[in-house]
């Protein structure tokens, strides 16, 4: 994947002494009695793809429509090009933003909807038509520049919208939800082309999605919110791979939560005690963790193994019935009931024909996988 | 499913039909016959006991008159026009006054609304008459409003605004005010505010953002107000009548005594007809207007 | 007399349905009975009493005209009633079922027969003239203690005019009452139909114009009860009722009905059955119910107009028989003229000028 190269090169978060494009201060807001930012401290740098992500009514819309001047802060600053951008009005700022609904103008043709914010800035009247042109090109919507935003599909929209934003060059572009209205394909065709475009400009861009597989295909670091607060922020793989609480985990994409209390072996390894008649699992983790401490146990189902025996060399092997299958496709998700009530999910993938697959319900299988596969949550 | 289909058609049609078209008709004939003397106070008077010939008889004795005699007589241009004069100033400044009331409508807060709606609407519940007799008593030399203007000490004189264009214009105004705010609010409320943030976001400070997107867009609200007031008050009779002087002069008026103070109904359904072919035009516009508007939201 | 709205609104809440024999239909103006008087009816002839009202002479014949109008009973003015009997809309009535006719007072009989030749189809109702009402003390405060309330130059004289502009002068709405007091102050025939001399007004109106706050018919009650006015040029009867609630309001306003010393037009309105009326003997039985000495006196005590039933004198209360304004004087009677309908293009002619005389167009 193009974003795994690209995150091992451009890294300005790691860079010491890069200053940041945006800066988030201790940032709090409050509507009436709700707090829908709380305590909000991050950066964001030059030419960062950022995505902000979390479930609706996490506060990552407020925390953006602040960046556009459409909220203030109750509490703390908000630093661009290090400068507080409280004192400056929404209409001054070298911000744009792409709305959720578009919000195209419906009374003007796609061209004049592009050139709007051209027209109000000091741009010369002469070079504004070939800016058009340009951004017209730049998302190419060919010769649509007559028609009027009813008179083009969704995916035009979209785009005439994502024009109009940029056509001003901001220094930051604001995606509030960008792709929610397409379908699903047209959805992930678009997630490149937006990949592209920004890595042609080189414009910072700060998304909003609840979707996960959008943050991760677009970004280059992706910050977790979860009521107010923003609870991790990393790159995509990391966030997958190496979360730091149970919600991250839980989050994004599918994962095993086993609770247990933990016993310190060696340096760098656990045991977990995690239920009665059942073998204590062995997990690696760099955290220091007192002997008997409550700890969550953290694995995704793709990176447990089934067989229907148990396999010899395993490290952590847990017996169970398989209690239903999912079938995706590509792969299958199989739900396994172990003899202590737990219930595991595990992948796999379905390299052969269904009719030939190995295992069937109510079949007695092994869980097993290795003591670095999951991940040892204390939060 | 056919006959479903047609029943459906044949209901407004045959309302068109039985409400509007055939008295009309009605209108157009007596518009071709002579005033006189008589049960009914007209002539020819369509019978069907004369059989064929009788028809006949019947149309050629129609004529035009009475439309003629519309021309010639300047009267009645000059009641046309002052009407329009009449509507087209009173329009204005209902639009003037209705906008901003729409515009604070549909910028208050979502619980207050419907309250804001109620007070628009609650004229309505009162009879016209009554509330119009009130301006009267407002309007009037030893009224309301001379008397507060002269405990506050900005004149020394009463005002003369009874029986005075000012007086209709104020009568038509505060009578169409809700046929204007109520398509202008409704317009307005259907504004995505996002459009307004994306005029700002890109670059407009509050008034250019409400002249390019909030006064485009409700457009239409704007246009459904004007001719839901003008259109009426071109054929309005009662408010000139009550608060107006010896200088008004209306269509309507004009309409009533040729009906009632000459008995003259035959010019009267003249100037009928001209007002209806007058009012045909706005109404042609507007129809094409909420036309173009249905189009633009699909 | 003509609420124009109003008379509209009543004209579609009336209903034309057929009357049975049981009941009669009877259209009057509105105010101008003591509705005891139905019950009364109703209890002594066993007859159901269907009372309508409307507002002005122009809305009842136009009822009248269109046909059918389903009433045994109308009360036009009898102006009106003149050009209606012409075309055949009453029919006429049968003395011998109104021995209450004995009753009518020759002298108003005499006077209507002008209109309704040997009173064949009409018996009067009321009578009243028209005439000068003032805001006494408005009027003596613009044109000083010998004001002429009493005189046709009141409104007439510009000079006079221009300073009553100032607190307010209604004229009658009605080329028919408004063209012969005009004729009459300038010396002409007032019941002239020469157009020629009925265009001599129109100078006389154009001096007064830019003074006159407003030409109608019935504002006039209101605006002079409620000092928003000085002078009104209506009806006798009207002007009394705004004479008396000013009184009752005790707002400090005091009005004067004076018939012009030159001569006022005298109205009658008059109780007539249409031709196609449903029920004509129920129509009989009313009229001689009405012209009954007692209950017509009723009826006068009721509204406080003079009638033409000498009978009934007897029984009215002393302040309509002793008040002038109600009963003129016997000189004053003298001077009171009467007129008659337009023919339908002299009708044209005056309407027009009489529009332009309002307007200026």
């Amino acid at each position: 994947m193009s974003e795994t190269d690209k995150t091992t090169c451009f890294e300005p978060w790691n860079e010491v002494g890069k200053k940041p494009l945006i800066e988030f201060r201790g940032v709090s807001k409050k509507f009436g009695a709700l707090t829908a930012i709380d305590n909000v401290s991050f950066s964001i740098y030059e030419r960062e793809f950022f995505a902000l992500l979390g479930p609706s009514g996490c506060g990552k819309t407020t925390l953006m429509r602040m960046l556009g001047g459409f909220e203030t802060p109750s509490q703390g600053q908000i630093f661009i090009d290090g400068k507080d951008i409280s004192t400056i009005p929404a209409n001054q700022r070298s911000v744009n933003m792409m709305f959720q609904s578009y919000a195209l103008f419906p009374h003007l043709t796609v061209a004049d909807n592009i050139a709007f914010g051209l027209k109000r800035s000091d741009m010369p009247k002469s070079e504004i038509a070939g800016r058009v042109d340009e951004m017209i090109k730049l998302v190419q919507l060919g010769n649509l520049g007559g028609r009027k935003p009813h008179q083009i599909s969704g995916g035009q929209r979209q785009r005439v919208a994502l024009a109009r934003s940029l056509a001003k060059a901001p220094k930051l572009l604001l995606l509030d939800e960008p792709l929610g209205a397409l379908d699903k394909k047209l959805r992930q065709e678009t997630q490149f082309e937006l990949v592209d475009i920004q890595e042609k400009l080189g414009t910072t861009f700060v998304i909003v999605t609840h979707d996960q597989e959008e943050a991760m295909t677009v970004s280059s670091r992706i910050g977790i919110m979860d009521q107010g607060k923003l609870i991790q922020i990393d790159t995509p793989d990391r966030i997958y791979e190496a979360p730091t609480s149970v919600r991250v985990a839980d989050f994004i994409g599918d994962v095993n939560l086993i609770e247990g209390n933990a016993t310190t072996t060696a340096n760098d390894k656990i045991t977990i005690d995690w239920a009665e008649g059942q073998p204590a699992l062995t997990a690696q983790t760099t955290a220091n963790i007192k002997d008997g401490t409550k700890i969550t146990f953290a694995i995704r189902p793709e990176k447990i193994a089934m067989s229907a025996k148990r396999p010899d060399d395993a490290l952590n092997a847990i017996e169970g019935h398989i209690h239903d299958i999912a079938y995706l496709g590509n792969i299958s998700i199989y739900k396994i009931r172990l003899a202590s009530g737990h219930m595991i999910k595990a992948q796999a993938a379905n390299t052969r024909r269904l009719s030939r697959r190995n295992y069937t319900w109510e079949d007695k299988v092994w869980l097993s996988w290795t003591e670095t596969a999951g991940i040892v949550l204390t939060k | 499913m056919n006959f479903r289909k047609y029943l459906l058609i044949l209901i407004p049609y045959s309302w068109l039909l039985l409400l509007f078209l055939v008295p009309f008709i009605i209108v157009v004939k007596m518009s071709l016959s002579d005033t006189e003397m008589a049960i009914p106070p007209y002539y020819p008077y369509f019978t069907l006991s004369e059989g064929w010939q009788g028809i006949v008889n019947f149309f050629s004795e129609l004529d035009f008159e009475n439309y003629i005699f519309l021309a010639e007589d300047n009267l009645y241009w000059k009641a046309y026009l002052s009407s329009l004069k009449i509507a087209l100033i009173s329009t204005f400044f209902t639009l003037l006054i209705g906008y901003p009331i729409a515009y604070g409508m549909a910028n208050a807060q979502p619980e207050w609304r419907p309250t804001l709606m109620m007070i628009i609407i609650l004229p309505f519940w009162t009879s016209f008459l009554i509330r119009i007799y009130s301006w009267m008593g407002i309007l009037s030399q030893e009224g309301f409003l001379n008397q507060f203007l002269l405990w506050i000490g900005i004149i020394d004189q009463p005002l003369t605004i009874l029986n005075t264009n000012v007086a209709v214009y104020i009568g038509i105004v505060y009578t169409y005010l809700p046929f204007m705010i109520l398509p202008i609010y409704a317009s307005l409320e259907k504004l995505d505010i996002s459009l307004l943030e994306a005029a700002i976001d890109l670059g407009c400070n509050r008034s250019q953002s409400f002249w390019l997107i909030t006064m485009p867009l409700s457009k239409a609200g704007v246009i459904a107000g004007c001719f839901l007031v003008f259109i009426p008050v071109l054929g309005e009779f009662v408010i000139p009548d009550l608060l107006g002087g010896a200088d008004t002069l209306m269509i309507g008026t004009i309409l009533w005594q040729e009906f009632f103070a000459n008995r003259d109904w035959p010019v009267a359904s003249a100037v009928a007809v001209v007002l209806l072919l007058l009012l045909m035009i706005p109404i042609i516009l507007f129809q094409r207007s909420e036309q173009k508007q249905r189009e633009a939201e699909q | 007399m003509k609420k124009i709205m109003l008379s509209l609104m009543a004209s579609l809440m009336v209903s034309t349905s057929i009357a049975s024999a049981a009941e009669v239909r009877v259209y009057n103006w509105s105010d101008y009975i003591d509705e005891d008087l139905i019950e009364k009816f109703e209890a002594e002839t066993g007859d159901k009493l269907i009372y309508d009202v409307f507002d002005t002479n122009e809305l009842l014949e136009t009822k009248l005209l269109a046909g059918s109008s389903g009433y045994d009973v109308v009360v036009p003015s009898a102006s009106f009633m003149e050009r209606q009997i012409k075309i055949g809309v009453f029919q006429k009535l049968d003395y011998s079922q109104l021995p209450n006719g004995k009753n009518l007072w020759d002298l108003i009989k005499q006077r209507t027969a002008k209109y309704d030749p040997d009173n064949a189809y009409s018996i009067n109702y009321m009578w009243g003239t028209t005439g000068i009402g003032v805001n006494i003390a408005k009027v003596k405060e613009v044109l000083g203690d010998d004001a002429p309330i009493d005189s046709l130059a009141l409104i007439f004289d510009p000079k006079n005019m221009e300073k009553l502009s100032a607190c307010g002068v209604h004229l009658l709405d009605a080329p028919g009452e408004m063209i012969p007091a005009a004729l009459q102050y300038i010396g002409e025939f007032a019941d002239s139909k020469d157009p020629e001399v009925i265009k001599k007004t129109e100078a006389v109106f154009e001096a007064i114009r830019p003074y006159v706050t407003k030409f109608h018919s019935s504002e006039y009650v209101n605006a002079l009860a409620n000092g928003d006015i000085c002078v009104a040029f209506g009806y006798s009867g009207d002007i009394l009722q705004a004479r008396d609630r000013a009184a009752e309001a005790d707002n400090g306003v005091e009005i004067a009905y004076n018939a012009a010393k030159e001569g006022a037009v005298m109205w009658f309105d008059q109780m007539a059955i249409p031709a196609d009326a449903p029920n004509p003997e129920g129509a009989h039985k009313f009229l001689n119910f009405m012209m009954d000495a007692n209950n017509m006196a009723a009826a006068s005590n009721y509204v406080y107009y003079a009638n033409g039933n000498l009978a009934s004198q007897e029984f009215l209360e002393e302040d309509i028989t002793g008040d002038t304004a109600i009963y003129p004087t016997p000189e004053t009677l003298k001077n009171l003229f009467t007129t008659t309908a337009y023919g339908s293009k002299e009708q044209r002619t005056v309407t027009r000028l009489w529009t332009k005389i309002k307007s200026g167009t």
